[in-house]
């Protein structure tokens, strides 16, 4: 069967990409893995976050604002494709800072970031608020919080009803998801007429396209280098602590807490280097339920009500890898930690890069180049 | 209501305040226990969807006893046994 | 495995219930003091709740009940005598096996709201028993509770329902619970049945373990006697039922030879067997596997009981085998940790007669007398099997998920959009999400996808509802990934337990 498209991870990169592809008339199979599997897809916080980005990187600084602005409409478009709410809405967020020292240190990076000119031409706004000043946005604060730095760009939305959104649109639309179909080996060698293609190997058999994206998470280290590209990711263990649902508290989110659409409180931010490791651990359990009561002293008597930990897919400085393969026209790699925010950016041109095979002309500094002088 | 089999053995009674009314209850029942006696299923509490819901279990599973027990919110009624000069109260809201 | 501040004791057992009290007497025997966590306020578990002081007598509670009167007497002597180290009203929220050395952390809250961490070299898990979740329109509504809520209210202060109750389901404990009710002079209105017949057909065909039942079969016998006597109505073939009401029950509609009915009632009580309590054995991490007898993922078990390193399993928590059993796997278990405990140390010295040759005998006589009962349960696993397609024949908007109110046609829609497993559907959908953490939709939510895979992707969903899936399709499945806390705890229980050095590694990049 031929098919324009296969797709290497059924997360939220995979599948954006591969509605993004389905949207433009392509036909697109998307192989994913096992209902256990790794999935930061289904572990991470939901934001929709533009602070603080790109602070090596001034171009991932404008993705992410550029991504930012694209996701009312996308999100949109999905609940109309699928009539999956996402819990979407940019209020603005704060990154909280719990000491004069913490706040000194954000507001020297935020300065250098965003006290430049494509900044100011792209409207970038951000404040540092001390406590008194938050208490509008985040009202009940604790004594202890110092401040925080607020912008209007950022937001939140429902990881999980994305995931599921993008899921549901991408089957309307024609794409072939298959579950627990890990991938073994892919290699290029398949023809269809007069083109080359790629195969991939799975336990449930051989899957082939004429053209493959590795959207594969913490899997593009084994996977990307036999298309002749670089893996270059690492885990980076984050926690979190869901509260029971609370009344409706209007307090903007932050990077350690907010609260989500159904009322419970997700409380995290924790960066762990412990490889391939996803259990939750006491110790940091007990440190975040610390922290968020400090932020939030009414939350004291809020009941826990589930805790999760899962792995970030880590580029080395932390922006997005988007490569094409010399060796195999046709292949590409993407590897990012902020699958959530850069949803709407991977649906619209990211997808559409690919499919015009222009990667690496339109996005040259997120090839895997800037690592290593001499890799593809 | 629950009504209290009249060969119960005799124990000591204890005074509660459910919903802002002092009760004599059995020693040895839990909250959830002593409110489904003296208040019946209805109006026990209510889901955060809206529907009116009461105990189902009374072992620690099904979290539908949830109470305020001296001022702190969703607590398991049905884990916590009554005590003298206890303050209980129904998270019944409006229908 | 040292976390700041913990506590330390060579042998924890979760639960004092049958299984629990006997393993701690036993290992009183043999000079050991255990530590006991327990969730009640008094020694008894659910079978022998309250049982040192019970409410009623035997003849309205029935012997079965006074029977645990000894063992029950026995724990609280050496609870006092301090050989046992009992703590009542003991939740553990946290249970970590550690997979190379053995041993356990545990995260314990007490009854005033304190948590401490208690370090366990070797742990006994007898966290007995639940009732299964039972889908049906209106289970919501106050009004409707579990028989076995009806019973806990018998023992903690003879209470009944204020009008006569509305039975419904299937299993002993059903018409255990009618018996009590008829004896107490308050005769339940109707008991609704979802077993077609007695069940004789399937007693001649075992007969052997027909044999090894005729104590449980006689005794379920007289109380249907009892009841007829009585003229309770006992109505077979329950397909479907209904509970409707505004803010409470105020009418039981059931469907039987596909014909509705129904009848104002205030209460309803429910029964569909018991399975084994989940929490701690997924969250420690237990291997479970699908038994196709009884209707339920039951973790997986060593013949001595063992599971991972240095811990045991023992009673209803590892598959259904009631108190009389829970007490014989109660003592195996003690004895495979006293074992354990002699190959793993020359300086052990074990107190009294206890030599590893008297436990053989101990342990073989044990074992022959489990073997028995359990192979005659598997007679009454037969009698009283849930229904096949049982939440297919309800409406479409049963809730699954009472928790967070998700219902069986939301749940069949995001299988259609892709949810492929247990976890991927919660995260679609918030089914299992809830305080209850699943306990009571994960083997619904497992039965109907293993229903769908078994039917394939182009299958029409009328007829995937009609398959029953096998222990092969169920393990597939799988189940929810059971995370802490076990049970609930509160961000400032939580806050106040942290060590004060502690402190969050942040990101500077936040997504």
């Amino acid at each position: 069967m031929r098919r324009d498209f296969m797709i290497i991870g059924g997360g939220v990169v995979g599948l954006a990409v591969a509605y993004g592809l389905a949207r433009r008339g392509r036909s697109v199979c998307v192989l994913d893995e096992h209902d256990g599997s790794l999935r930061a897809s289904r572990g991470n916080a939901g934001l929709i976050w533009v602070q603080g980005k790109g602070a090596d990187m001034s171009r991932y600084a404008q993705l992410s604002l550029a991504t930012s602005r694209a996701w009312p409409a996308f999100a949109q478009e999905l609940t109309e494709r699928t009539g999956v709410a996402l819990e979407y809405e940019r209020r603005g967020g704060v990154d909280l800072c719990m000491s004069a020292a913490d706040a000194e240190v954000l507001r020297a990076d935020y300065r250098a970031l965003y006290d430049t000119p494509w900044a100011r031409e792209a409207g970038v706004r951000w404040e540092y608020l001390d406590r008194q000043a938050l208490s509008e946005h985040l009202p009940g604060l604790g004594p202890d919080v110092h401040g925080g730095t607020w912008t209007p760009h950022d937001g939140h939305c429902n990881p999980l009803y994305l995931l599921r959104a993008l899921t549901a649109a991408s089957l309307a639309l024609g794409v072939e998801i298959l579950p627990s179909h890990p991938v073994r080996r892919v290699a290029g060698g398949e023809t269809f007429g007069s083109q080359q293609g790629f195969h991939a190997e799975t336990p449930r058999g051989r899957i082939a396209a004429e053209r493959v994206v590795v959207a594969a998470g913490l899997g593009a280290n084994r996977l990307a280098p036999m298309l002749g590209l670089a893996g270059q990711v690492h885990p980076v263990r984050g926690q979190v602590l869901i509260s029971e649902r609370l009344a409706p508290s209007g307090r903007l989110p932050t990077p350690q807490i907010r609260q989500t659409a159904s009322g419970g409180y997700l409380i995290g931010d924790v960066l762990e280097h412990v490889g391939l490791d996803t259990r939750v651990t006491l110790e940091t359990l007990h440190a975040l339920a610390r922290r968020a009561v400090a932020i939030y002293p009414d939350l004291a008597r809020a009941r826990l009500v589930r805790s999760w930990s899962a792995l970030r897919v880590m580029t080395p400085d932390g922006s997005p890898i988007y490569a094409a393969s010399r060796s195999h026209p046709g292949a590409y790699n993407l590897s990012c930690h902020s699958g959530i925010t850069l949803a709407a950016f991977h649906a619209g041109e990211l997808a559409e890069a690919i499919d015009d095979d222009a990667l690496t002309q339109r996005y040259p500094e997120f090839c895997t180049r800037r690592f290593h002088a001499d890799s593809t | 209501m629950l009504i209290r089999h009249d060969k119960a053995r005799a124990v000591d009674e204890v005074t509660i305040v459910l919903d802002g009314v002092s009760q004599r209850v059995p020693a040895g029942l839990s909250v959830a226990a002593a409110v489904l006696m003296l208040a019946g299923p209805a109006g026990y509490r209510r889901h955060v969807a809206g529907g009116p819901r009461a105990p189902l279990c009374m072992m620690g599973v099904c979290h539908d006893c949830l109470i305020t027990i001296d001022g702190a919110p969703n607590r398991q009624g049905c884990l916590e046994p009554v005590r003298e000069g206890m303050t209980i109260a129904r998270q019944g809201g409006q229908p | 495995m040292s976390e700041p501040g913990s506590v330390f004791t060579e042998v924890a057992i979760i639960g004092a219930g049958a299984a629990g009290m006997a393993a701690a007497l036993r290992l009183v025997e043999a000079g050991i003091r255990p530590l006991v966590l327990d969730q009640a306020p008094a020694p008894g578990g659910q079978i022998y709740r309250q049982v040192a002081t019970p409410a009623l007598g035997g003849e309205i509670l029935g012997p079965d009940y006074l029977a645990g009167q000894p063992l029950v007497g026995r724990f609280a002597d050496a609870a006092e005598q301090g050989r046992i180290d009992y703590r009542a009203r003991h939740r553990v929220w946290w249970a970590e096996a550690d997979a190379e050395l053995g041993g356990v952390t545990l995260g314990v809250l007490d009854g005033g709201g304190s948590s401490r961490i208690w370090q366990a070299q070797r742990l006994l898990v007898a966290s007995g028993a639940m009732e299964r979740g039972w889908p049906f329109p209106g289970w919501q509504l106050p009004g409707v509770m579990q028989a076995g809520a009806a019973q806990i209210l018998l023992k903690q202060g003879a209470l009944f329902t204020g009008s006569a109750p509305v039975l419904a389901g299937s299993g002993p404990l059903l018409y255990l619970l009618a018996w009590q009710y008829l004896r107490a002079g308050r005769a339940p209105r109707l008991i609704l049945d979802t077993a077609a017949g007695l069940g004789l057909g399937e007693m001649l065909r075992r007969p052997r373990q027909s044999f090894r039942a005729r104590g449980y079969l006689s005794k379920g016998l007289a109380m249907m006697v009892a009841l007829r006597r009585a003229g309770v109505p006992v109505l077979r073939g329950l397909e479907a039922l209904r509970a409707e009401g505004d803010e409470r029950l105020e009418r039981v509609a059931y469907r039987r030879g596909g014909r509705w009915e129904s009848l104002e009632a205030d209460w309803l009580l429910t029964h569909m067997g018991v399975v084994p309590e989940p929490q701690l054995n997924r969250g420690l991490g237990i291997e479970h596997g699908w038994s196709d007898d009884q209707q339920a993922f039951v973790a997986r078990r060593g013949p001595r009981l063992e599971t991972l390193p240095g811990v045991w399993l023992a009673g209803d928590a590892g598959g259904i085998g009631g108190a009389v059993n829970a007490e014989r796997e109660g003592r195996l278990a003690a004895l495979g940790l006293l074992e354990a405990r002699l190959e793993g140390s020359f300086e052990a010295q074990l107190e009294g007669s206890s030599t590893p040759a008297s436990f053989a005998a101990e342990r073989q006589a044990l074992e022959r007398a489990r073997a028995k009962d359990l192979d005659a349960r598997r007679l009454l696993d037969a009698l009283f099997r849930p229904p096949a397609g049982w939440l297919r024949a309800q409406s479409e908007s049963t809730l699954v998920c009472r928790c967070e109110s998700v219902t069986r046609g939301q749940l069949e829609q995001a299988i259609e959009q892709g949810a492929f497993g247990p976890n991927q559907l919660k995260a679609f959908t918030r089914c299992g999400m809830g305080p209850c953490q699943g306990r009571l939709c994960g083997d619904s939510v497992a039965r109907l996808l293993a229903a769908r895979t078994q039917a394939g992707q182009n299958a029409d969903p009328r007829e995937v509802r009609d398959i029953e899936p096998g222990a092969e399709r169920m393990d597939a499945v799988g189940y929810y990934h059971i995370r802490p806390p076990l049970c609930a705890i509160t961000l400032g229980e939580l806050a106040a337990a942290a060590d004060p050095g502690a402190n969050v590694k942040t990101s500077s990049s936040p997504q």
